[in-house]
C-alpha cells in the first residue's frame, strides 16, 4: 500500500500493469520513460529483468516523480507483470503492495480468451493478497488498435468490463504512445481520488 | 499484507540514527530501510553512488523471491539474503513483515560484522515502526490544489 511519510513529505504509490503475455505492458513503461515531461532528476532508469529474448522475466520497473502536491512530493513506481502463464508466482510477488493497476488487453480477436484468462488471473491473485478488484482503482487499456484484427472496443467492454462498476477504458496502440498517458493519467487520478475520500491513515 | 505506518519527524530522526549507528559500527557503506513492497523508506551512507529506489525495488523483489522459495522448501522464511560481490556485497535484512533492511558494504569486509549490529539494529528498528503503528497518525493530505478533473493529468508527453 502506499507510503505516506508525514516528516519528508512524500507520498509513494505502485501502479502495476497487469495483462497477457505480448499484450503491451513493457511497450507502455518504455513510452512513458522516453516521452515523459519531468524535471531533472524526477525520473528514474526504466529496469527491466527480461530473457535474452526481452520477456519479462520478473519485473519491468520505473520510477517518477510527478508535481509536489501542497508541498507533498508524489512519486510513482510502476511496474509491470511477467504475461507468461508459468510466472504466476511472480506476478503474485509484484501485486504485493499495489495501489493501482493499468490492465493491458490485446485487441486481438485470437487473443481474448488470454485476456479473460489474465483478468481472472489477477483477480486470483489479488484474493491471495487479501484484495479485491472492486477496491483497488483500475484501469483498462485496449492495446493494439492499430492491428487489422482488432475487435471492437464494444465487444472487448463486454468481456473485460461488464460488472457492476465499469471501470475507465481506453483504446491505445502502445508503441506509438498512443493511449499511454491518458491511461497513465487516468489511474493516478482515481488513486489521488481515493486518497481524496478516505482518510489516509487507511493507506499507511 | 499489514500496510507501513505513516512516519512522523521523531520515526524519521530515530530510525536515521539507527541506520547510522549501524554503518559506524558495522563499517558498511550504505545502510537502506525498504518497505517489503520495494519503496525506499530511509537512507543513509555514501549515498549518491548508487541509484538507491532502483535497489530498494529490486532488493525487494529478491527478498520476497527468497521467501517464496523457502516456503517451497516448507521453511516458513528465510529472513535474511546475503550476495556477495568482487567490490561490494548485500546483506538483507526482515525488519517485520512490511520493513527490510538492506545493508552495502566493501567486499572485504565480512558478512558476520553486519549480521552482528544488523540484527539489533532491525529491532531497535521495529520497535519504533511499533510505536509509529500504534500513533495511528489521521493526518490526511490536501489535494485540493489538483484539479482531478483536469484531462491533461499529472504525467504530460513531451512535444516529439
Amino acid at each position: 500500500m502506499a507510503i505516506i511519510n508525514q516528516a519528508t513529505k512524500e507520498l509513494q504509490v505502485k501502479i502495476v500493469y497487469y495483462g497477457p503475455a505480448m499484450g503491451g505492458k513493457t511497450t507502455n513503461l518504455v513510452q512513458v520513460h522516453d516521452h515523459v515531461q519531468t524535471a531533472a532528476g524526477h525520473k528514474g532508469k526504466l529496469v527491466s529483468l527480461a530473457t535474452s529474448s526481452d520477456r519479462t522475466l520478473f519485473f519491468d520497473f520505473l520510477p517518477i516523480e510527478a508535481m509536489s502536491i501542497k508541498g507533498f512530493k508524489t512519486k510513482f513506481q510502476l511496474y509491470t507483470v511477467p504475461g507468461q502463464v508459468i510466472y504466476n508466482t511472480t506476478r503474485q510477488l509484484v501485486l504485493r503492495g499495489v495501489d493501482g493497476i493499468v490492465f493491458v488487453a490485446d485487441s486481438q480477436y485470437e487473443k481474448m480468451a488470454e485476456n479473460v484468462e489474465s483478468l481472472a488471473n489477477l483477480e486470483g491473485n489479488l484474493k491471495t493478497l487479501k484484495l479485491a478488484l472492486a477496491n483497488i482503482p483500475c484501469v483498462l487499456q485496449y492495446n493494439k488498435r492499430d492491428l487489422p484484427n482488432a475487435a471492437p472496443v464494444e465487444y472487448m467492454d463486454f468481456l473485460l468490463n461488464n460488472r457492476e462498476l465499469q471501470v475507465p477504458a481506453f483504446s491505445s496502440t502502445a508503441h506509438l504512445c498512443e493511449g499511454v498517458f491518458e491511461s497513465l493519467n487516468m489511474i493516478t487520478r482515481l488513486l489521488l481520488h481515493k486518497f481524496i475520500s478516505q482518510p489516509a491513515s487507511q493507506y499507511a | 499484507m499489514p500496510s507501513f505506518p505513516q512516519l512522523v519527524e521523531e520515526d524519521v530522526l530515530r530510525l536515521d540514527e539507527e541506520l547510522r549507528g549501524l554503518l559506524a559500527q558495522s563499517e558498511a557503506t550504505i545502510a537502506l530501510l525498504i518497505d517489503a513492497a520495494g519503496f525506499l523508506i530511509g537512507s543513509s551512507g555514501d549515498t549518491r553512488q548508487f541509484d538507491l529506489t532502483t535497489i530498494a525495488a529490486l532488493a525487494a523483489g529478491a527478498f520476497m523471491a527468497n521467501q517464496t522459495i523457502a516456503g517451497l522448501v516448507s521453511e516458513t522464511h528465510f529472513n535474511s539474503l546475503y550476495q556477495q560481490g568482487e567490490q561490494f556485497s548485500l546483506f538483507v535484512l526482515a525488519v517485520n513483515d512490511q520493513a527490510l533492511l538492506v545493508v552495502i558494504f566493501q567486499a572485504h569486509l565480512g558478512v558476520g560484522l553486519v549480521k552482528y549490529y544488523a540484527q539489533p539494529a532491525a529491532q531497535r528498528i521495529c520497535r519504533q515502526l511499533q510505536i509509529a503503528h500504534a500513533r495511528k497518525p489521521d493526518a490526511s493530505l490536501d489535494l485540493s490544489e489538483v484539479n482531478l478533473a483536469d484531462p491533461r493529468g499529472l504525467f504530460r508527453r513531451k512535444l516529439d
